[in-house]
């Protein structure tokens, strides 16, 4: 099934509607934004203060004018101490706002993770919902941080020195006015122009590590195909593309500075050419003249800003739109508020009366006795129907192996007992009550699962078992270790139980993996016990073990097992042959030998298939 | 130190010249924009005092003032400032185009010839790396490098001209207050170099909260499924929380310590003006310079003083790059496959001496081989005639792999013959000997490419025709059918997942359309089920009459083992036993434990069906209560 990995877009007209949304995140923050907003007005003024005071100098020193200079040189002091204190405390608040509403869009999206359902999952590739949670969540907290001190900053500063320069002469103000417009154009343009070949760039990059990576791969195959120059050439087209568009990005780049420092100097000619004029007999004073020197080269600064921050909120839009779209995502599979009610009642109750403990927590019993498929039909959301018209029952000690080709529908059905999924036609009864009516966390934790590929969480041996009951005591963990035969090889690691399993259990083979998940299935004493295709890629040896545990483990439990290995198979109660959504074969494995059907085929395939395996493994050293 | 500086060097050849370009009009564009507060400083000690005026501009435009009216030789001031930052920005736009040019250039050559040289180291090397960590090498690496050309060189460079051309021309002005306006220089690039390098361990602890944080992030995701079977969300989120909590912490450090460089540094700079104001109204009251000259400090000041700010952060940059060019070079280094031992003018595909396709031949002398310290092939003797198949049987680890990698030339045997239609396999160019196969590997690889491309890889020409041809024989044409796009599906990531078998079909196709002289399938029909394997095989033995080819095959399965003209039993890295389907099975061994299953399968299938019992009545009971009877199909 293609997953979406990947869609960038930029669309030119900000959104208005979801930037209100996305705002919500900075409500709790709203003390620092005012905070932030005064610093940038305030850090504006003394911006505009500083070309000014130089001019109050110059003056003071051209009328040698010794006290007022004095008082200029405190005046610039104290802007100084005010600035910098400033810039500590902007640094300090947007840091804040930004750091808090990354962790906090971070916490929302996670937990909203959690719920969403599997079909979710199925739709979304893991590196996509990475990239939302990570690059996407620290682009939109990082312009929430900092578009806001320029956005108060820039127009601010744009304001003063405008206001400044018309009371200093209006007529100079009126010519440097003039320019800004050019240079947000000028700004503008070359931004939006930046940040669309920096994309591309980026995306070339990506390209370039995977072209890379399949290099590296398939270095065997390449060579074998003597394909080395062909390669090379199709590589030189992606190295080339990365060429242009680097430069490209350069090329603006270098632009982009030298055009806007030109367009300011002629803000300078045309002060320094009328200004000049106006010094000395038409009363302007030498300082003012410097000033608006100073202050049409100034003018690029905010202008840049302004349309920086602009930039940067478009280029974030996209990251908030993905965002949004995560969170907004239909949780689907959730308890109905009945069920909330029921919950509520009997925790209210749980307080009152201690007895009823040992139900479940909507106060209905906690056991399990059957599992039923009523006429039961799924379909993906991508429209392929797997199910249709299932019906199956199963009583609490049952074994039900299922085994068929991949596809065929034998995962959906278990994603359908555990509620991954829910049936888009039919009810699914638990003891004969529809498990839509009981709360989703009871059932999900009476589940035990063992899946083809263990998954292991960072952590400890001893941790990951606790992962199935997180009250479980040691002694506890070391019985269901025991049980299922995973004690002896724990205390051969090094650090027994407390052996550190390494990321997804990097340290530990796969069989040890499975034997580690299978002990935290086993300890969590769940009523419902699924393996799917739990000893289809382990060693002899392991599946050995997980075989003469299995008898102990799936006791008193409703249990699927989907399995190619005949020995996992062979000794289930019943076992279902299904294809196309649908039960061709049912019996047991007496009975199916003797339909001489389809599970004949596979049954004697296998059997051949396990016994070369067994002998070809095997190959003792002399 | 030196070594790296001089790879950095190496690198820039065939750019050194547009660099150089670079340099200079980084130069001259420094100039001249250090020349315009000098025009300004002119205008104005000439609107003052149009006699008193010192400096050649100012002079000029005292002259200029005598000539003309004041508007007008104002209005020349302006042009002039104009003209000078135009010209001086055109120059930065130079030396901007010029090594961004020089940089990608080199940047390009770089990763070329990384891709390529990657594609010529021998096997063996590629056995022990770790792809991740050559990726990163040639990825991030390389970026880092990138950097180092594209900013830090000129931005040192920049500060160097500011500094060498700047301070030079301050100095003419006036000597005081040139002392007074380079001052704290030193402090500044002391204190922001010595900052950036304190920080390093706080930026590398916020990086590694990240880390940590996706990393339980990818844990979650990736074991959604236990997450959800064991209900525990809540415990995820907690965990979580935790390490959001810490990565907060880490950003908020540094963020504060950002706030504390940020804030000093800029009053370093400050001062650094207040100094040069304070000098320089000494030194105007005191008559010894123009307010001209004045203005003109004040702008210069802040020209260069903010950027030196940068250079701390520029040289910790570099001292990254350099790390990054010796991972770089560490890959580099690795010599390549050996050239054939033969001098000029051996067989090759360039050398028309040879013919292009040899004959399918080949004969293993007590080959040896040892990879790392286990001895893998102890001495191997087989000899397989052309035209004929060969097969390949034996315990995992017996050396059947390490014959293929032999005769590919992915490995070199350490002694014995091994000979290729009547030729030396040493003696011959590696390619050249592997133009000579086709081969399926174990556990084929496919491009993210189309399936018709993954199959052109064996002969880039074939024909539309001819890849549908190879795709029947290897029975993968009707999947590929069934497929919306067909023979133009991608496959992959981006496109379509193929299953194990599917897999192994289209590789097999891949290496038909090669139509080499030898044929080597190397497990590869291992995930395919037994009828579909039974008709490849059928295929490719009607095929074979056709083309002479020769055939190895390497298989855990009896049936697709059976019908070769010699089968050879591996063990330790030794034939062990040789001979037909036939004369095997009369001799106790491998080959003839693996016909017995047949009969241990009718065994078990005996007891079992004729082992009727209590269990089966018990059962029909069961199904009579259980199941809905509708629900129910059973097969024929």
């Amino acid at each position: 099934m293609p997953t979406e990995m990947e869609e960038e877009v930029f669309t030119g007209k900000l959104d208005w509607k979801l930037w209100r949304k996305t705002a919500t995140f900075a409500k709790p923050y709203r003390k620092h934004i005012a905070l932030l907003i005064s610093i940038g007005a305030l850090v504006s003024l003394l911006d505009t203060a500083l070309p000014w005071l130089t001019r109050n100098m110059i003056d003071a020193i051209t009328r040698s004018d010794s006290t007022g200079l004095r008082l200029q040189l405190y005046a610039y002091a104290a802007v100084v101490i005010v600035f910098v204190l400033c810039i500590n405390a902007f640094i300090l608040t947007a840091g804040w706002i930004a750091t808090g509403i990354g962790y906090d869009v971070r916490k929302a999206a996670f937990a909203k993770l959690q719920d969403l359902p599997f079909a979710f999952y199925d739709r979304k590739a893991v590196g996509w919902l990475m990239a939302r949670m990570t690059g996407d969540c620290a682009t939109l907290s990082r312009v929430m941080g900092w578009a806001l001190l320029d956005l108060s900053w820039g127009p601010c500063v744009l304001t003063a020195v405008t206001i400044m320069m018309f009371r200093l002469n209006w007529r100079l103000a009126l010519l440097v006015v003039a320019l800004t417009p050019i240079l947000l154009l000028t700004a503008r343009f070359f931004q939006r122009r930046i940040l669309l070949t920096s994309r591309a760039l980026r995306k070339a990059n990506s390209q370039t590590t995977a072209s890379f990576n399949e290099s590296i791969v398939g270095v065997r195959t390449s060579k074998s195909m003597v394909r080395e120059e062909r390669n090379l050439e199709e590589f030189r087209t992606l190295a080339d593309s990365m060429y242009n568009h680097a430069l490209k990005n350069a090329l603006y780049s270098a632009l982009f500075i030298p055009l806007m420092l030109s367009i300011c100097s002629i803000g300078t000619a045309l002060v320094l050419w009328r200004g000049g004029l106006l010094v000395g007999p038409f009363g302007m004073s030498l300082g003012t003249l410097v000033a608006f020197v100073q202050y049409a080269g100034f003018l690029q600064f905010p202008v840049t800003e302004i349309c920086n921050m602009l930039t940067q909120v478009q280029g974030a839009q996209a990251s908030a739109e993905r965002i949004a779209t995560l969170l907004d995502a239909d949780v689907e599979i959730q308890d109905s508020p009945e069920v909330r009610t029921a919950v509520a009642a009997h925790t209210a109750s749980i307080t009152a009366t201690p007895t009823s403990k040992n139900l479940a927590s909507d106060g209905k019993s906690t056991r399990i006795d059957s599992l039923e498929f009523r006429n039961v039909s799924f379909t993906y959301k991508a429209g392929r129907s797997v199910l249709q018209n299932f019906n199956l029952k199963v009583h609490a000690g049952q074994t039900i192996a299922l085994v068929g080709p991949t596809g065929g529908g034998k995962t959906t059905i278990v994603g359908l007992a555990c509620r991954f999924y829910e049936p888009t036609a039919g009810t699914i009864l638990l003891s004969g009550i529809d498990y839509r009516e009981r709360p989703l966390h009871w059932l999900q934790s009476n589940l035990g699962m063992v899946l083809q590929q263990p998954h292991l969480f960072s952590g400890t041996v001893r941790e990951n078992i606790r992962y199935g009951r997180l009250s479980a005591t040691d002694a506890e963990i070391e019985a269901a270790a025991r049980l299922v035969n995973a004690h002896d090889f724990i205390t051969t690691l090094k650090q027994g139980y407390d052996t550190p399993v390494g990321e997804g259990g990097s340290q530990l083979s796969s069989g040890q993996k499975q034997l580690v998940s299978l002990a935290r299935a086993v300890l969590a004493d769940p009523q419902i016990f699924i393996m799917d295709e739990a000893t289809s890629s382990v060693d002899t040896q392991t599946e050995r073990a997980i075989q003469s545990a299995i008898e102990r483990v799936l006791k008193n439990r409703i249990s699927f097992v989907i399995a190619h290995r005949l020995s996992t198979i062979k000794h289930a109660d019943r076992i279902l042959l299904i294809d196309q959504g649908r039960i061709l074969e049912d019996g047991t494995h007496h009975d199916l030998i003797r339909l001489r059907g389809q599970y004949y085929d596979l049954y004697t395939n296998q059997f051949t298939h396990e016994r070369e395996e067994a002998l070809l493994e095997q190959e003792p050293r002399p | 130190m030196r070594a790296t500086s001089r790879i950095l060097w190496n690198l820039m050849a065939g750019q050194r010249g547009r660099y150089l370009l670079a340099c200079a009009a980084l130069a001259a564009g420094t100039l001249l924009t250090y020349f315009s507060p000098l025009l300004v400083r002119g205008a104005v000690d000439g609107l003052i005092d149009s006699n008193a005026s010192r400096g050649i501009i100012a002079q000029a435009f005292a002259n200029l003032r005598q000539q003309t009216s004041l508007s007008t030789a104002l209005f020349f001031a302006g042009l002039l400032v104009i003209a000078a930052t135009a010209a001086g920005g055109a120059l930065v736009y130079l030396k901007g185009r010029w090594a961004a040019r020089a940089t990608e250039e080199i940047i390009r050559t770089l990763r070329l010839r990384l891709y390529n040289h990657l594609q010529h180291v021998p096997m063996a090397w590629h056995d022990k790396s770790q792809t991740g960590d050559i990726v990163q090498r040639c990825t991030s690496d390389v970026e880092t490098v990138r950097n180092f050309y594209a900013a830090q060189v000129i931005d040192v460079l920049q500060n160097l001209s500011r500094i060498l051309i700047v301070v030079p021309i301050l100095f003419l002005l006036d000597w005081r207050m040139a002392l007074a306006s380079t001052a704290l220089m030193p402090i500044i690039i002391g204190f922001t170099a010595f900052f950036f390098r304190r920080v390093q361990g706080t930026f590398k602890k916020s990086d590694e909260a990240e880390g940590a944080l996706s990393a339980r992030l990818q844990e979650n995701l990736t074991g959604i499924r236990v997450v959800r079977a064991f209900a525990r969300q809540d415990f995820e989120k907690t965990v979580f929380e935790e390490r959001n909590a810490t990565d907060r912490a880490a950003r908020w450090k540094l963020y504060k310590l950002l706030s504390i460089f940020w804030a000093s540094s800029d009053f370093l700079c400050f001062s650094q003006t207040a100094l040069l104001i304070l000098t320089g109204i000494w030194s105007v009251q005191s008559g010894r310079i123009t307010v001209g000259t004045f203005i003109a400090f004040v702008t210069y000041g802040q020209m260069f003083i903010w950027p030196l700010r940068e250079m701390g952060r520029t040289l910790t940059e570099v001292g990254k790059a350099l790390v990054s060019i010796g991972r770089i070079q560490e890959v580099l280094a690795v010599p390549e496959e050996s050239a054939p031992a033969a001098p000029a003018g051996g067989p090759s595909n360039s050398n028309p001496a040879f013919p292009g396709r040899l004959r399918g031949d080949i004969e293993f002398q007590n080959v040896h081989f040892s990879h790392g310290t286990a001895e893998v092939l102890r001495g191997v003797t087989l000899k397989i005639p052309a035209g004929s198949t060969v097969a390949l049987l034996g315990p995992s680890g017996s050396g059947k792999t390490t014959l293929v990698n032999i005769l590919l030339r992915m490995y070199d045997y350490d002694s014995g013959r091994v000979t290729l239609g009547g030729l030396e396999l040493a003696q011959l160019d590696r390619k050249y000997v592997r133009s000579q196969f086709g081969v399926v590997l174990q556990e084929p690889f496919l491009f993210s490419k189309t399936l018709a491309e993954n199959m052109r890889l064996g002969r880039h020409t074939a024909s539309d025709e001819e890849v549908f041809a190879a795709a029947h024989v290897a029975a993968i044409h009707e999947t590929v059918e069934s497929f919306e796009q067909k023979y133009a599906t991608l496959i992959g990531e981006r496109g379509v997942t193929l299953s194990g078998g599917q897999r192994q079909r289209t590789a097999i196709a891949r290496a038909l359309l090669r139509d080499a002289p030898i044929l080597i399938l190397d497990d590869a029909l291992s995930a395919v089920d037994t009828h579909t394997e039974a008709a490849i095989l059928a295929s490719l033995k009607r095929g074979h009459a056709l083309g002479h080819r020769t055939t190895i095959l390497i298989a855990h399965r009896l049936s697709t083992l059976m019908h070769a003209d010699q089968i050879a039993v591996m063990e330790h890295g030794r034939i062990v036993q040789l001979g037909t389907h036939n004369q095997l099975i009369a001799q106790d061994g491998l080959y003839r434990r693996l016909w017995q299953i047949q009969s241990a399968l009718e065994d078990d299938l005996r007891t079992d069906l004729n082992n009727d019992g209590q269990r089966r009545a018990t059962l029909e009971i069961a199904l009579d209560t259980d199941l809905n009877p509708g629900g129910i199909t059973h097969a024929n």
